[in-house]
Order: structure tokens, then C-alpha cells, then sequence
């Protein structure tokens, strides 16, 4: 097992036994979710990706990273939400020019000298759908 | 003789302690059944189940023991004060939320489809859609399971079994979730002792206490010609709300008194949902023969006249009326009561307003103009102390009749800098020896907080003398 699906099974072991109300990963996804977002890039057929954002996110630094995210190639612009609180970042992309691991390295490369990494949460394939974003 | 006396003794103490525990946790039922979510959304009646009461009368209960139970979420206007529509988040299409009564032993099934994302019927004007959860607070389940947040279009279904009796309150429970409670989603779960409760009552009524904390929208939207209101973050953080209400609506029971009969055992059960503030709960006129604390009647007091209730907290009273009369519910916490958390149970259809003066309780004129309804909080929260509004001298003057008495300009100075007046102003002076050399204290009104007061005092002088009676004085 690699250090980053260890890493993540730790975090979903975690959002089930000792977090408490309002960061499962449900909940976490609920901070970013903008329904206008979400009902146009699915609208296109692109999909909406949620992570989880690991690093030094101070509580007033949403909005200048989902700013540094919304610039990475492959992001639907002005589609990027981040909650500093729920320390969530969501994205809407377009899967037929951009895989979900190919998006991943793109946002990853522009946040790495913030000191920040992500990790999947879950992917919004169609309308109502959550899908593993593991994979 | 006496050998057999100490012998039934022992066996009666013996009898005691073989009852059986209806709390015994081996006997409850904690069998977990993983939730389901998925894609079908519902497009029927927003709330459907047998067990379900729409409004304050509470229907019988329902004899099935399993109880489905759909409560779907939904955005909408509602209107929780004359003039005030507020952009509003519901379970099962209203606020509050419609009750579900079980009983002990009984099962919900539950489902619930996000629907924040559907037009309803007019007024149009609805929230961005959202994700939403439910949690039941007469559930023991795990949170990350049966409480997950799902997206607009999505169906979440688990079940429970109600083990404890009592009123439990449900919410929803995705981030923020006191902007979620206080935008309307919450109700009720009354569950009775598997046995039935021990009095018989002849009336039954849900009563759900709650806050709104509504600013006119920045947007200067309308709804059919009125002022839209919307979720003001900025109070709803400092605990200050606009309105405090019974069933979601400002004096609503006041205009629509639950009816009884003399002689007759009323029982309410009280569910105070806050978000942040507590209920001093209180009926004029009788006292709760019995309360049961959280709804439990193991849980007994007797002769009571009040109930405290934090957020979350309730109970169940029961009480007698006397004699013929309206009775009035009210928050005692005063404040709360004159933001609108006032009700009758009457035994007339529609009460004499002289009841309501009586009792010094404001009658339900209200101004619309969103800044005389700001200027009328303010009074409410600063002044009301020593200030009454057509109800004569306090420490200082009745309000009412002002804006005929004084100019604009004269009042806005006033309330701007009364000790600057006292030493220049004739009248001032005048008026600060009339009421016995008590200075009225300077409030560090803003210009638009004074602004909204000269708008309210304007509206109050504009209406029928006599109309507009404030709160405050208690009884």
C-alpha cells in the first residue's frame, strides 16, 4: 500500500469513528458545493472533484487558494470552492481533455509551494451521483 | 402474624425489584441497518405518512408499528410575521416541519429526497440549492451513516426504532448547521411510553418555539410587492434574532387560538428548537398540573408554572381550564415574547383584543417598511424599559404621539446626544425635570439606527390611535 491511499484510508476511518458532526465526508462536501457550478459543468458532461486540502490553510485563505486552484490547466474556470474550515477544495473539469489523476497532478503542481496536497474525497459523474474518487 | 407480615413485605420489596426495567438496553433495539442513497428523486407530496400532524393539533396516534415517513426538503417564501417573507429551507414544505408521533418499540422508516433544487408553488423566489441531512434526535444510530448530507436530487432512506419516550427534536444537520436551523429546518418527534401516557387528556397540542433572524434582502428583492427577508448571518452569530416564535409564525396563535373547553385537561408538549435561545415557557392563567421533563413522564414534576427549556429541550404539560377565558402561552423571558412568542388556547373562536391589552401583550400590528421593522427591534431591545408605546408613562415618556409632540430634527438630536440636550435644550431640560431628574442614557444610537427609530415612531403615529399597544410590562 502507498503512503497516499494509506493515508486516505486513514482519513475515511477517521470521518467515521472520532469526527464529529459536520466532517464526514458528506458534510465536508456540503461546505463547496455550489449548485450552480455543479449544475453547469455536469450540464457540458464535465464532472465536479472534491478534496481534501493537507497543509497550513489558515481560516482566511479560501478564497486565495481556490484563486491558485482556478488557475491550474484543466479547471473549469470559476468553478474552483474552497472551505478553509472543512478544509475542502472542489473543482469542475472536463474528464475528455483532463483524466481525474492527471487534474489531481495539475491542482497538486500549484499548490505544492503553498505547502499544500490534496487527497480525493469524491467525484460528481452526473446529477446526484457521487462516485469514488479514489480510483 | 408478624413473621408473616415482614414475609409479604419482602416479597413486595421483592416484587419491586423484579419490575422490569423499561429502560433495560439489552432490550432495546440497536440493530443497525445501513442507510441507502442513491439518484431517484421523489415527485409526489413533499411529507406523506400516517404518523404525521401537519399542524398544532396532534392526531391520534397511529396504530402500525412500523411508520414510513417521508419528509422532503425543499426552499420557499414563508411568511413569519405580517409583511415579513423570509427565504426559508423546510422540511416536508413547511416550517416548521410537519410531527411525527410514534410510540415506544415503534419503527421509522424514514426517506427524504433533496428537493432545493425544485421550483414550488408561488412565491417563486427561493435559495440557491443546497445540500441537506436530517438528524433525529429520537435515534440511536451513527451520524456518519444516517445523518450523511446529500446533494440536491438525491434520496436518503434508513430507519430506528424509538426506544426512549419523550419529544425529540429533528434538524438538519449539514455545515452550517445554525444557518440551517434557523433558515426553518426543524420539528418534532413526540414517542410516547410503550404503555400510553398515565392521564387522559383532552386536547393535544405540539407547540415548537423558535428564532428567526431576517434582514431585508441587500438585493432589494420582492415577493407579491413585499420586502424579502433573508437569513442575517451577522445576528444570527450574536444570538440576536428579529423574531422568537410559536409554530413559525409571529403571534400566530394569537389570530388563531387552539380551541378548549372549560373543565377540559389540556396537554401540550413544548419543543424549544433555538437555535440559540432559551424559552421560559408559561401559560396565564393555570398551572401545569404536570410536566414531564423532555416528554418522559418518568421524568415528573407537579404544580409547576414554568418550564425552562434550552435549545434542543422539551417538555409536556398538562393543565386545566378553570373556567372560560383565553389562556396565553408565552416565552416569560419577555423580550422573547414581544418578538411574536405568544399564543392563546381560548375557549372562544376568536378572543376580544381587551384580553390582549389586559395583559399588556402587544397586539399584531407591525410595520412592513423594513426599516421602521429594524427601528421597531431597536425599541424593543433599548428602549422598552422605560418607554412604553401607547401604554402611558414609564421612567420616561410614552412614545406614541411623539412625531406630533417633537419635530424630526428635535428627535434625531435627541436620540443622538440626550446629554448634549439637557444642557442646551429648553425642552429637554423641561422634560428631565418632569420625570424626576432621571436623564434618559445615551444608547450610542448610529444615524441609521436613529433613522430607523424616527421611521418606526412615524408608523406608530400614522396608525389608528390605540392600535399599536407594546410589550414589556409583563402582568
Amino acid at each position: 500500500m502507498s503512503a497516499r491511499p494509506a493515508l486516505f484510508a486513514l482519513l475515511l476511518g477517521a470521518s467515521a469513528s472520532s469526527w464529529g458532526c459536520g466532517v464526514c465526508i458528506e458534510d465536508r462536501i456540503a461546505a463547496v458545493y455550489d449548485h450552480a457550478v455543479v449544475s453547469r459543468a455536469l450540464g457540458a458532461k464535465h464532472q465536479v472533484a472534491f478534496f481534501h486540502v493537507d497543509g497550513p490553510l489558515a481560516a482566511d485563505a479560501g478564497k486565495s487558494v481556490a484563486a491558485l486552484a482556478g488557475s491550474a490547466s484543466g479547471v473549469d474556470r470559476g468553478s474552483a470552492r474552497v472551505s478553509a474550515q472543512s478544509r475542502t477544495l472542489s473543482v469542475a473539469f472536463d474528464p475528455r481533455r483532463t483524466s481525474f489523476a492527471q487534474l489531481q497532478g495539475l491542482l497538486e503542481r500549484k499548490l505544492a509551494p503553498k505547502g499544500f496536497s490534496l487527497l480525493p474525497l469524491k467525484l460528481m459523474e452526473r446529477p446526484a451521483e457521487w462516485a469514488d474518487a479514489s480510483r | 402474624m408478624k413473621k408473616t407480615a415482614i414475609a409479604l413485605a419482602l416479597m413486595g420489596l421483592v416484587g419491586c425489584g423484579e419490575r422490569p426495567d423499561p429502560y433495560d438496553v439489552a432490550k432495546m433495539d440497536l440493530k443497525p441497518v445501513p442507510a441507502k442513497v442513491h439518484a431517484e428523486r421523489h415527485k409526489g407530496a413533499f411529507a406523506e405518512g400516517k404518523s404525521l400532524s401537519m399542524g398544532a393539533e396532534l392526531k391520534p396516534l397511529d396504530p402500525a408499528a412500523v411508520k414510513t415517513v417521508r419528509l422532503d426538503t425543499t426552499h420557499k417564501i414563508i411568511e413569519i410575521a405580517p409583511g415579513v417573507k423570509f427565504s426559508a429551507w423546510t422540511f416536508g414544505d413547511q416550517v416548521p416541519g410537519p410531527t411525527v408521533r410514534a410510540r415506544v418499540g415503534d419503527r421509522i422508516r424514514f426517506v427524504m429526497t433533496n428537493r432545493s433544487d425544485e421550483p414550488v408553488p408561488a412565491p417563486a423566489l427561493v435559495a440557491a440549492p443546497m445540500m441537506h441531512s436530517m438528524d433525529f434526535h429520537a435515534a440511536m444510530v451513527s451520524p456518519q451513516d444516517k445523518y450523511r448530507s446529500i446533494a440536491p436530487g438525491q434520496t436518503i432512506e434508513f430507519e430506528f426504532t424509538a426506544n426512549y419516550p419523550g419529544i425529540f427534536m429533528y434538524h438538519c444537520g449539514t455545515p452550517m448547521i445554525l444557518e440551517h436551523i434557523a433558515s426553518g429546518m426543524y420539528g418534532a418527534v413526540i414517542v410516547e411510553p410503550r404503555n400510553g401516557y398515565p392521564t387522559k387528556a383532552d386536547r393535544e397540542y405540539v407547540i415548537v418555539q423558535s428564532e428567526f433572524y431576517a434582514k431585508p434582502d441587500p438585493g432589494k428583492r420582492k415577493v407579491a410587492g413585499a420586502p424579502l427577508y433573508v437569513l442575517d448571518g451577522e445576528r444570527l452569530r450574536s444570538a440576536q434574532p428579529t423574531h422568537t416564535v410559536f409554530n413559525g409564525l409571529h403571534n400566530g396563535m394569537v389570530a388563531n387560538p387552539l380551541p378548549a373547553k372549560t373543565g377540559e385537561r389540556v396537554r401540550l408538549h413544548v419543543l424549544n428548537v433555538g437555535p440559540s435561545r432559551t424559552s421560559s415557557f408559561h401559560v396565564v392563567g393555570t398551572i401545569f398540573d404536570r410536566v414531564w421533563i423532555e416528554g418522559n413522564p418518568d421524568n415528573q414534576f407537579r404544580g409547576m408554572q414554568t418550564v425552562l427549556l434550552g435549545s434542543s429541550n422539551s417538555a409536556t404539560v398538562e393543565f386545566l381550564i378553570p373556567e372560560d377565558g383565553s389562556y396565553i402561552m408565552v416565552d416569560h423571558h419577555f423580550a422573547n415574547a414581544s418578538q411574536g412568542a405568544i399564543g392563546l388556547i381560548s375557549t372562544a373562536a376568536k378572543p376580544p383584543a381587551k384580553e390582549l391589552e389586559h395583559h399588556n401583550m402587544p397586539a399584531s400590528a407591525t410595520p412592513t417598511d423594513p426599516e421602521a421593522v429594524a427601528g421597531k427591534l431597536d425599541f424593543e431591545s433599548k428602549c422598552l424599559a422605560c418607554h412604553s408605546v401607547g401604554g402611558g408613562k414609564k421612567l420616561g415618556p410614552d412614545v406614541a404621539g411623539v412625531t406630533k409632540r417633537r419635530s424630526q430634527a428635535w428627535l434625531a438630536r435627541w436620540l443622538k446626544d440626550p446629554e448634549g440636550m439637557l444642557k442646551t435644550d429648553a425642552d429637554a431640560k423641561a422634560m428631565l425635570k418632569e420625570y424626576n431628574n432621571i436623564p434618559m442614557p445615551n444608547q450610542n444610537l448610529s444615524d441609521a439606527e436613529v433613522r430607523r427609530m424616527l421611521k418606526y415612531f412615524q408608523w406608530v403615529d400614522a396608525q389608528p390611535a390605540g392600535a399599536v399597544k407594546s410589550a414589556g410590562g409583563g402582568h
